[in-house]
């Protein structure tokens, strides 16, 4: 039955433009950010501790582009998300599918998961993009890139696209919870987008240690392998802790509520 | 039982009507409340197997959310019912056998005809080969492959039924059908909805077009604020609408002296102006013409237009439905006395009082 579901939703999103459009957003912000890390590290090291050249020569340079890029990753995710479920209700498409598949939970389950693969698919496209790029700017700036190709190089690279794929996952299931309960495309994307980069990235600047958390901030932690302020472990026990009950809060309401739409 | 139901208002006809074998929808007080908004109330629903049904009312009247709540998609707050011999909360036992258009065809703007209906039918488990058989059976076997955002309001329409059609259902609903359709694509949907009735479907279908609905059903439900009014055969229901018979005479003195003549006999009969032309409306069938006739005659009346007038489901509807005609019932000059709307008021009348 999650099957079904699965597949219905991967109709949909078999269609170019949503394909060109997240494909090439997510591989375009990714593309830009290793652009923008290599072309602006520094030969040596400053008083703020910016990226140097040698520090990209590390096994871990390779992957520093994509390091950068969780956020803006998040933020593409989860506007796909957030339309995906709620444009079922703005075109009022919901009434229809659930006429075919009346378990409402199987329904969300399978149309999550297809968004999900989608996403993680256009993470690692982008990932690829992003390590050509990666290597087309060492050149330009005379990195060493023997250290990248090394089996610790190709770790580093594996475990950064698992945190990105885990933390692009995190952002599409808040996308989908908020198309649910906000009922509408454009609501949930804006509504969503404005609290999870502004007002959390100026609540985190005003006190520190919201960081540990907040949702947005958590799952940028993640992206990145754990940050100073957030570990690794903690920001995925929290961010397993908040998902998890409001996947059963969105579940439940959207098994209850009546469709009007 | 009869299958011709009666709500509680009791101003509003009586129709018998043969019981039917069963029924493929059922309900008994289905009720929804929206906070203190009571949108269907008490609704006790019979749909005939095999039957095409009109579900007529106005606007807010309760309709789609009837609908709405038959397909699962809405929960009663009380009452119970069945589908197809199914109970209404388990939805999942009877909507495979169920296609449904509700308020309007919904799909895809992105996707073409054919794509939509794919996404339902991978959803439904069904094989693609019912997805081309769909759009070939509405006529848009040479477009489906164009984006939907591009189909006119008729293939729209058409597109839904389609989307109806795909699990090959038995029971068939289908919410304003025809909305803004031009009379081609009307024709063409009425045309449509006999040939599903033809093939064993029960179709029941929600409209506002009431000479459609005249057309196409052989069984009638009309609501009200969520009350049922009327179901029943739809030709009972006319039937049980007195016929007139409606006389024109060479001037208005004679239409006078003829109204006179006519209440003598004890029937009733009203003069009518009507654009720029008078008439005599008289409560009687045409079996009644050839003694008028000789009336008219024995008095030097001539009669230069003679012929009966049937009523239309409209008019019926409106005389159901609207709360001043409903009140004038029984009190109206046209009918009294001599069966017809006097007549039905008085049986309505121990009808509702025995409810």
């Amino acid at each position: 039955m999650i099957w079904r579901s699965f597949a219905s939703e991967w109709v949909k999103m078999r269609r170019r433009r949503l394909w060109y459009g997240t494909y090439g957003a997510i591989t375009g912000v990714v593309v830009l950010t290793t652009i923008v890390t290599i072309a602006g590290a520094l030969h040596h090291p400053d008083a703020r501790g910016a990226l140097t050249l040698a520090q990209l020569a590390h096994a871990s340079g390779l992957s520093q582009g994509l390091t950068q890029s969780g956020v803006l990753l998040g933020a593409v995710s989860f506007s796909v998300a957030a339309f995906q479920f709620g444009g079922e209700f703005s075109h009022g498409t919901l009434r229809n599918l659930l006429v075919r598949q009346p378990r409402r939970s199987v329904l969300l389950t399978g149309k999550c998961l297809a968004v999900l693969t989608f996403l993680v698919g256009a993470v690692a496209v982008a990932t690829v993009f992003g390590i050509c790029t990666a290597f087309v700017m060492a050149h330009l700036r005379g990195i060493p890139t023997s250290a990248w190709t090394s089996g610790v190089g190709m770790g580093d690279l594996g475990t950064l696209l698992g945190d990105l794929a885990i933390s692009t996952c995190g952002f599409a299931i808040v996308g989908m919870i908020a198309g649910v309960l906000l009922r509408s495309s454009v609501i949930a994307v804006a509504a969503g987008l404005a609290v999870l980069l502004p007002i959390e990235t100026i609540i985190t600047n005003a006190v520190p240690e919201t960081a540990r958390w907040l949702l947005a901030q958590q799952l940028e932690a993640i992206a990145q392998g754990g940050s100073t302020t957030v570990p690794f472990g903690a920001a995925v026990a929290t961010v397993s802790a908040y998902l998890v009950g409001a996947i059963l809060i969105t579940m439940f309401v959207f098994v209850r509520r009546d469709v009007t739409a | 039982m009869s299958a011709a139901t009666l709500a509680t208002e009791p101003v509003v006809p009586i129709i018998d009507h043969k019981q039917p074998d069963s029924f493929a929808v059922e309900t008994r007080g289905l009720t929804k409340r929206f906070g203190k908004r009571v949108a269907v109330d008490e609704l006790d629903l019979r749909i005939p197997t095999g039957s095409v049904s009109g579900f007529v009312g106005q606007n807010g009247a309760g309709k789609t959310t009837t609908i709405r709540m038959l397909l699962g998609l809405v929960r009663a707050t009380s009452g119970t019912g069945t589908v197809l011999g199914h109970p209404l909360g388990h939805s999942r036992a009877y909507l495979p056998r169920v296609g449904a258009l509700i308020e309007g065809p919904t799909f895809y703007p992105a996707l073409s005809g054919r794509e939509n209906l794919m996404v339902l039918a991978r959803l439904g488990g069904l094989r693609k080969e019912r997805v081309d058989a769909a759009l070939e059976r509405v006529g848009l076997g040479g477009r489906g492959l164009d984006p939907f955002r591009t189909y006119s309001l008729g293939m729209r329409q058409r597109l839904g039924i389609a989307a109806a059609l795909l699990p090959g259902p038995e029971l068939l609903v289908l919410d304003e059908p025809t909305n803004g359709l031009d009379p081609h694509g009307i024709a063409e949907i009425r045309a449509m909805l006999r040939s599903f009735a033809d093939e064993g479907m029960t179709v029941f279908v929600s409209s506002h077009l009431l000479a459609e609905i005249q057309q196409i059903c052989e069984h009638l439900v009309v609501i009200e604020t969520g009350r049922l009014l009327f179901q029943g055969g739809v030709d009972e229901l006319l039937a049980a609408r007195a016929p007139e018979m409606i006389v024109r005479t060479e001037n208005l003195d004679d239409a006078r002296r003829l109204l006179l003549l006519v209440k003598g006999t004890g029937r009733g009969a009203r003069i009518v102006s009507e654009n720029g032309s008078t008439s005599l409306e008289i409560a009687a069938d045409c079996s009644w013409a050839g003694d008028l006739n000789r009336l008219a005659m024995a008095n030097g009346i001539t009669l230069v237009h003679l012929a009966e007038r049937r009523s239309t489901l409209e008019e019926a509807f409106f005389e159901i439905t609207r709360k001043d005609v409903k009140d004038n019932i029984g009190r109206g000059d046209l009918h009294r006395g001599a069966g017809g709307l006097g007549r039905r008021a008085g049986l309505l009348g121990e009808k509702g009082r025995q409810r």
